[in-house]
């Protein structure tokens, strides 16, 4: 069930910091360590994307969420910084719900992963191109039956839609100021 | 590195995600939390793409629409915080509460 050769002593070497970077993200006080820890359980992610013969997906997860989206979350914090998480009423003690309930997907990983026994006879099958630049590029703008053409030109106008929305949103209304 | 390996990181951060979505007060805490748990369906996406026989660059093709919809969804949720912030000078989640009564 647990391989050890070299290849899989590194995998696991990087879960381990995965699992370690994302729990230090969820429990440390500060919310600005917070989203720093956050940008390391991302990286090291997009290692084990690297080891699954993803390279395209592994370098948009550092361009998007690493470069792009906690550096977004950072700014945010820094704006409105001086409330710290101690300012927070917190009146009903959550944290024992919230460790149930956390913990409970580790009963669900037993139930539905160790108790499955084909999930084992899986071996990689994917052909090794599978998700570079050229082949994800073709399928994704071929107007073939298999192609993924209308759900990019969507994607793409949900993204401009958004982005002016959370400009209008953010933006400072005369009156307030 | 199997199957099954891949699949339990992912239920192991996904579950880290559930807890800090429950346990932090903090609205940006709460957004990160939920990144967490977006990157671990990312995962099994790119699992179930390279371990099983079938069609390998659509699961691939598919968390790329996710890492795109959570971009969206951040910038969104960033410019509600913004709001918020200029508004009622507070960041707990508790102080939405005007929204309903």
């Amino acid at each position: 069930m647990f391989p050890t050769e070299l290849k899989d002593l590194f995998f696991y070497f990087i879960s381990a910091l995965t699992i370690t970077t994302a729990l230090a993200t969820v429990l440390v006080k500060n919310v600005l360590q917070s989203a720093i820890f956050l940008i390391f359980s991302f990286v090291a992610t997009a290692i084990i994307y690297l080891m699954l013969h993803a390279e395209f997906i592994a370098i948009s997860q550092v361009m998007v969420y690493a470069g792009g989206v906690v550096i977004f979350v950072i700014f945010t914090i820094l704006l409105t910084s001086h409330l710290g998480e101690t300012a927070f009423s917190t009146k009903v003690p959550r944290n024992f719900i919230a460790a149930f309930l956390g913990l409970s997907f580790l009963g669900l990983a037993y139930r539905f992963l160790f108790q499955n026994h084909s999930l084992l006879s899986y071996t990689p099958s994917a052909p090794l191109d599978y998700a570079s630049l050229k082949s994800i590029a073709f399928r994704l703008l071929s107007i073939q039956s298999n192609g993924f053409v209308i759900a990019f030109e969507l994607i793409g106008l949900i993204l401009f839609a958004s982005l002016i929305a959370a400009v209008s949103i953010a933006r400072k209304q005369k009156e307030e100021k | 590195m199997t199957l099954l390996n891949c699949l339990l990181l992912s239920f192991i951060l996904f579950g880290i995600g559930v807890f800090g979505l429950l346990r932090r007060r903090h609205i940006v805490a709460m957004l990160i939390s939920i990144e967490l748990m977006l990157n671990a369906a990312n995962m099994n996406f790119i699992s179930f793409a390279y371990f099983s026989k079938g069609d390998a660059s659509a699961g691939a093709i598919f968390s790329l629409f996710v890492i795109a919809i959570t971009a969206c969804e951040m910038a969104i949720a960033l410019a509600i915080v913004i709001a918020m912030y200029r508004r009622t000078h507070s960041l707990d989640i508790d102080s939405l509460r005007g929204l309903h009564e």
